[in-house]
């Protein structure tokens, strides 16, 4: 643990993905954080609470990440006691917005913000490394994307029921895992609808790809 | 904020001699009593009185009572904001004495009271708007609009170095939140959310006309009619003094937007407004001659009965058989 590895930032390596479907929102991550080629953290947590029915993926350098979660929670509850309503998931994902824009050259950070509120209803808004902000019906980050999006475009349709949500996410993830050496450990859901918000992980046994294919057998 | 603070002396003089005005404070206790008999607590706007008032503010919504009118109306697809002005000078351009401004598409305000107070507090805000949108993305709310002017209003309340802001100011908004709001603002600060309110001289009359008319279940282009009445009516008092009216809008006709009233829609209902104040005038006069007037019983023969007639000499009286 000591000399090199110390100096490497703590990253979360990731697989963030994030999907509407018919009733509400659904996010999912893996629970890799490296220092390195340290596993820093095997189970992290990086799906973030913003608000009652607002929440954020962190992707990146873990510390800028975590600080903007922080301080984007921070303003979203000021504006919530400030309109006495649920604020919109926009509000969030400008603040997110606002922060890695105007921070681009001290800020490694790529996050997706995703939530309910009564007026839009289920909404997802990606937030990349540069700043920009837009909204999608499906959102994946993180270094594993790249290893799933051609499952995830063949496989994505509109208007999921909430099971077929929940399987696909696992299926998408779990293809990531399996490939990319930043991501791994267990997958953790976030289910949020207007009814409220749900948290499930699924544990490394559950995984649909748990064994490493062998070369040689 | 920045602090000024005024040194006795700047170093470039001699030091000043007393000039025994040390009693100054005590003196003023002998003046003549102003009728608020405020008698030493009214100095500034930092002092409580025993009766717990603090006089400057209380003057400062004098400033406002004795003011052009203004109110505004929720409506059943909108709001309404309106306001009578005296015309100052013939040789002022028309239009050029606002009142009713726009602070952001869907907000508008309109002040009464002491005027540039009054754009000072919607330059105020406009940048609270701004700031609002930047930070979150949204336009501001109605109310979370009002709350910040009437706490920005306040904090000019509790300051030895400042002065209340001498004006009422009605905020008119419609937004996603909380569809049409109406808050009124007045001098202390206090700001509370209406379906229709008043303030300035007319303000009894306003407010007693509004609450018969139930605005709520009207729409806009009805209710402004009423409105623009509702003013004219303020003005009766001053009536050889020469007015105009600033109304405006919020509602389906203009996308939700806040717009000033037509022109020609607003002269149109100005004629209209007053020539039914001068019909309700006369309906008024006539019902106060029909009370003095008695009834007049008329006695005729037995003869007469028959005939579908009588004759009083000169005019005939037709009776209608029964």
């Amino acid at each position: 643990m000591e000399s090199t590895d110390r100096f490497v930032p703590v990253r979360d390596g990731t697989t963030i993905m994030a999907v509407v479907y018919d009733g509400g929102v659904m996010l999912g991550a893996d629970s890799r954080t490296t220092e390195g080629s340290l596993v820093y953290n095997r189970v992290s947590d990086k799906i973030e609470p913003i608000h009652k029915r607002i929440f954020c993926l962190r992707s990146g350098n873990s510390s800028h990440t975590q600080k903007i979660a922080q301080l984007c929670r921070l303003y979203v509850s000021q504006l919530g006691s400030e309109l006495e309503q649920a604020p919109p998931v926009y509000s969030a994902a400008k603040i997110i917005q606002s922060f890695i824009y105007n921070y681009k050259s001290f800020l490694s950070a790529a996050m997706i913000c995703a939530g309910w509120d009564p007026v839009k209803g289920p909404q997802i808004y990606t937030v990349p490394l540069g700043g920009t902000l837009v909204r999608e019906k499906i959102a994946t980050g993180g270094s594993g994307s790249a290893y799933m999006s051609g499952f995830v475009d063949t496989h994505f349709k509109e208007g999921m029921t909430r099971k077929e949500c929940r399987d696909f996410m696992i299926q998408s993830i779990s293809l990531a895992m399996f490939r990319d050496s930043s991501s791994g450990g267990i997958i953790r859901l976030v289910d949020i609808t207007k009814d409220g918000v749900s948290r499930e992980y699924i544990s490394h046994d559950q995984l649909p790809l748990k064994q490493p294919l062998s070369l040689i057998h | 904020f920045c602090f000024f603070f005024f040194q006795a002396e700047d170093g470039i003089r001699d030091v000043e001699r007393s000039r025994g005005l040390g009693d100054v404070y005590k003196r003023q206790g002998l003046r003549i009593c102003y009728k608020m008999a405020g008698s030493g607590y009214d100095y500034d706007v930092s002092t409580l009185s025993p009766e717990g008032k603090i006089y400057q503010v209380e003057y400062a919504m004098k400033a406002t009572e004795n003011s052009s009118t203004i109110m505004g109306m929720v409506c059943k697809d909108g709001v309404l904001l309106g306001t009578e002005k005296l015309i100052v000078s013939e040789m002022m351009v028309s239009g050029s004495d606002r009142r009713v401004y726009s602070v952001t598409k869907q907000i508008g305000m309109v002040i009464t009271g002491l005027l540039p107070d009054g754009r000072c507090l919607i330059d105020r805000a406009k940048e609270e708007s701004a700031s609002f949108q930047k930070q979150y993305g949204i336009p501001i709310t109605g109310k979370v609009l009002a709350d910040r002017i009437a706490q920005f209003m306040h904090m000019n309340t509790i300051y030895l170095w400042a002065r209340p802001y001498g004006c009422n100011i009605i905020i008119a908004a419609f937004d996603e939140f909380g569809g049409p709001t109406l808050h009124l603002i007045d001098p202390s600060g206090q700001c509370f959310g209406y379906f229709g309110c008043a303030a300035g001289k007319g303000r009894q009359i306003a407010r007693n006309e509004i609450e018969k008319l139930g605005a709520k279940n009207l729409t806009c282009k009805e209710a402004a009619f009423n409105m623009a009445k509702i003013l004219h009516k303020c003005h009766e008092e001053m009536k050889e003094k020469k007015f105009e009216l600033e109304m405006s809008w919020i509602c389906p006709e203009t996308g939700m937007t806040h717009q000033m009233l037509p022109k020609d829609m607003q002269k149109e209902m100005e004629i209209r407004a007053q020539e039914t104040l001068e019909k309700e005038a006369m309906a008024d006069v006539q019902s106060q001659i029909m009370k003095n007037i008695n009834i007049c019983l008329l006695y005729t023969s037995d003869a007469a009965d028959d005939t579908p007639c009588v004759d009083l000499g000169g005019r005939r009286i037709i009776k209608k058989k029964k």
